[in-house]
């Protein structure tokens, strides 16, 4: 059975405040698999964001269903749905959205803050997390005092802390050079040869042609099979010899 | 890695809001701190200026007999009582459940004597307790301390000729009842009439030889007629040993229930009639309740624009960082921490604003306190004032911040997240 199940999810919004509704998403049904790293590309406006927040389970749909490790998501109440994502996923958004506050350390702690574990196991923790990115020797640095490639890494840290079965992207490399961009996909590459679940939105071809499957959506539906999850992926790497 | 480590590093973030919040706190809470403690203090004086006009309960025999006045209280005829008190009576007032609340009983027999071949009024007294009770009163000359002491009022004593005009310009210290007792004889007195010192120290009423200890200088009052001897001495002088005409009892303190403590003389003495002077106690509950009615309202209106402050301040803030609570939503913060996240800055800053406003509250009494009070007191540090201004504080800070607070934590996250 696929780790994530969404079943003909819909989603539409009172836009206009006409009575109209404004359908994003209309009738998506995917399955993602353990360990498999999946890309969803499409043109701007075409729902991708809206299908990840829906994944991330904090944007309940107007119909359908998202299972999770046999979990229905959206039957949760709000407060078990915030247990859920921080105990299930891990985030990366295309801004980071790190605290300019905390330093790498703190900022890569942040999803334990509210775990009852000691401070002492709260930093190793953090540490390897870091140490898992290339980080571990700028602990002590302000988000400002990082590069954006580095910012970038650090919102992995951040997203993979918790160990998180399902690591969700939203462009993560959308505001980085090409350099930077590359640096931080072998990143999610490095992860998910470790095992991790990987669901990335993307707008870059060659940043999708890392995953083992490319899916398609345009104006709110998903254009190529949605089900056609290979059970024993192996990497789209141009190094692995596989182009998609 | 805990909620309060973001809580403290988005202080030391926001130092600037996080001052401008402290202060508005603090200036509320100084103000509270100092117009409650400036009518703590005032009222204190109030109540001892109150206190100085003497006895507000008066216990005298029940009786149909002559009366006679005594410093505007009727008393019951000298003579020919037809119930009477007697010491034990007095003793017996400290027997009520509100004894605690007696500042003074002070028991007199009073009697007319002949001395000297004039008539005045002799009362016997326990000196210790009447000096308590007549805090106006001065005298030139020293505390009665012997069996034999007298004190003489400013008329009485002209009258039988004990004091004289003093011809020397020094100046003449003037003893309060309740100031220890110095040698002061031959001391003269600024009286309304020039000087006057004790010139005669020996009397003789009724066969028996007294020393006049102190002339009183005038009061305007009865007793500026009237000869003090020692209680038990008079008593045997008048053929009345144990007997009294009167109790005084002075009840004024705070929040005192006088009418209560009248009921329960009355209980624990049947045939004395005790009669409160509702004036003084009236006139004294209405103004400290009115003090104490603005200090309160001022407080409030103060504390309530405190309150409306952190409110915006933390409306504003929410605001600011609807991005930052998005993203804590969206790694799994419940709705109960990003709240325990926002009231904890908004709490540290109210015990600072609380603790700071205390202190800024009492220097600012202090400086003031010589504009309101007359007698100079004094303030108390008051270790209750400091927990009651950071509880207030708290109560302001939690006011102000919860609905703030509350509609950070419905920040729909999928929202927040794309938040430019």
């Amino acid at each position: 059975m696929s780790f994530v199940v969404l079943k003909d999810v819909s989603k539409a919004y009172g836009a206009d405040g006409s009575g109209a509704l404004t359908r994003v998403l209309k009738g998506v049904s995917l399955e993602v698999s353990e360990g498999e790293f999946v890309a969803l590309m499409g043109p701007s406006g075409s729902g991708k964001s809206t299908l990840l927040t829906v994944l991330g389970a904090m944007n309940r749909p107007t119909t359908g269903q998202l299972i999770v490790d046999g979990i229905d998501v959206y039957a949760l109440s709000e407060e078990r749905r915030a247990d859920f994502r921080r105990e299930y996923l891990g985030f990366v958004f295309q801004q980071h959205h790190l605290m300019p506050f905390l330093n790498a350390l703190e900022n890569a702690s942040l999803p334990l803050a509210i775990l009852p574990s000691s401070a002492r196991e709260k930093r190793e923790r953090a540490l390897s997390a870091l140490a898992k990115v290339g980080l571990a020797d700028k602990a002590a640095r302000l988000p400002s005092q990082l590069s954006g490639g580095e910012q970038g890494r650090l919102a992995i840290a951040r997203a993979i802390v918790n160990a998180p079965p399902l690591l969700l992207a939203d462009e993560p490399t959308g505001t980085l050079d090409t350099r930077t961009g590359d640096e931080i996909m072998r990143v999610f590459r490095d992860l998910n040869a470790a095992g991790q679940t990987v669901f990335m939105v993307t707008h870059n071809p060659s940043n999708a042609a890392l995953s083992h499957r490319v899916l398609h959506i345009v104006d709110g539906r998903i254009t190529n099979d949605p089900t056609a999850s290979d059970p024993t992926p192996e990497l789209c790497l141009p190094t692995a010899g596989r182009a998609q | 890695m805990r909620i309060s480590t973001i809580a403290l590093a988005n202080l030391r973030r926001r130092r600037g809001k996080a001052a401008f919040l402290v202060a508005g706190i603090s200036i509320g809470i100084a103000t509270a701190v100092a117009l409650l403690t400036l009518s703590e203090t005032i009222r204190d004086e109030i109540g001892l200026q109150l206190d100085q006009f003497g006895a507000n309960i008066v216990v005298v025999p029940k009786s149909n007999s002559l009366a006679l006045d005594y410093g505007g209280v009727t008393v019951s005829g000298v003579s020919f009582d037809v119930g009477q008190l007697r010491d034990e009576d007095a003793r017996r007032v400290f027997d009520i459940p509100y004894r605690n609340r007696l500042a003074v009983v002070a028991p007199k027999i009073l009697g007319a004597v002949e001395i000297e071949g004039r008539q005045l009024l002799l009362a016997g007294v326990d000196f210790a307790e009447e000096l308590k009770l007549k805090r106006w009163w001065r005298l030139v000359g020293e505390r009665p301390k012997g069996e034999t002491d007298l004190l003489v009022g400013y008329e009485a004593a002209r009258a039988l000729s004990l004091v004289e005009q003093a011809t020397d310009d020094r100046s003449a210290p003037v003893v309060p009842t309740l100031a220890p007792a110095v040698g002061m004889k031959g001391h003269a007195h600024q009286s309304s009439d020039g000087h006057f010192r004790v010139a005669r120290e020996r009397l003789t009423i009724g066969g028996k030889e007294f020393r006049v200890a102190g002339v009183l200088t005038p009061t305007g009052g009865r007793e500026d007629e009237m000869v003090f001897g020692r209680l038990d001495g008079v008593q045997a002088l008048l053929g009345r040993p144990g007997q009294l005409s009167l109790v005084e009892v002075s009840a004024l303190c705070q929040d005192c229930p006088v009418e209560d403590i009248v009921a329960q003389i009355n209980q624990q003495l049947p045939n004395a009639k005790v009669s409160a002077v509702q004036q003084a106690v009236r006139a004294r509950t209405e103004t400290v309740e009115r003090l104490t009615r603005f200090a309160l309202a001022v407080s409030g209106v103060v504390l309530l624009i405190g309150a409306l402050m952190i409110f915006t301040t933390t409306s504003g803030a929410v605001v600011e960082r609807t991005k930052e609570i998005g993203v804590l939503r969206a790694i799994g913060f419940r709705r109960a921490h990003i709240i325990k996240g926002l009231m904890l800055e908004v709490l540290l800053l109210s015990t600072a604003g609380g603790l700071l406003g205390w202190a800024a509250g009492l220097l600012a009494s202090r400086a003031l306190l010589p504009y309101f009070s007359q007698t100079g007191a004094g303030l108390e540090v008051d270790p209750w004032l400091a927990l009651l201004s950071v509880a207030t504080a708290l109560g302001v800070g939690a006011a102000g911040s919860i609905y703030p607070a509350l509609r950070a934590s419905r920040l729909d996250p999928s929202e927040a997240v794309r938040y430019v």
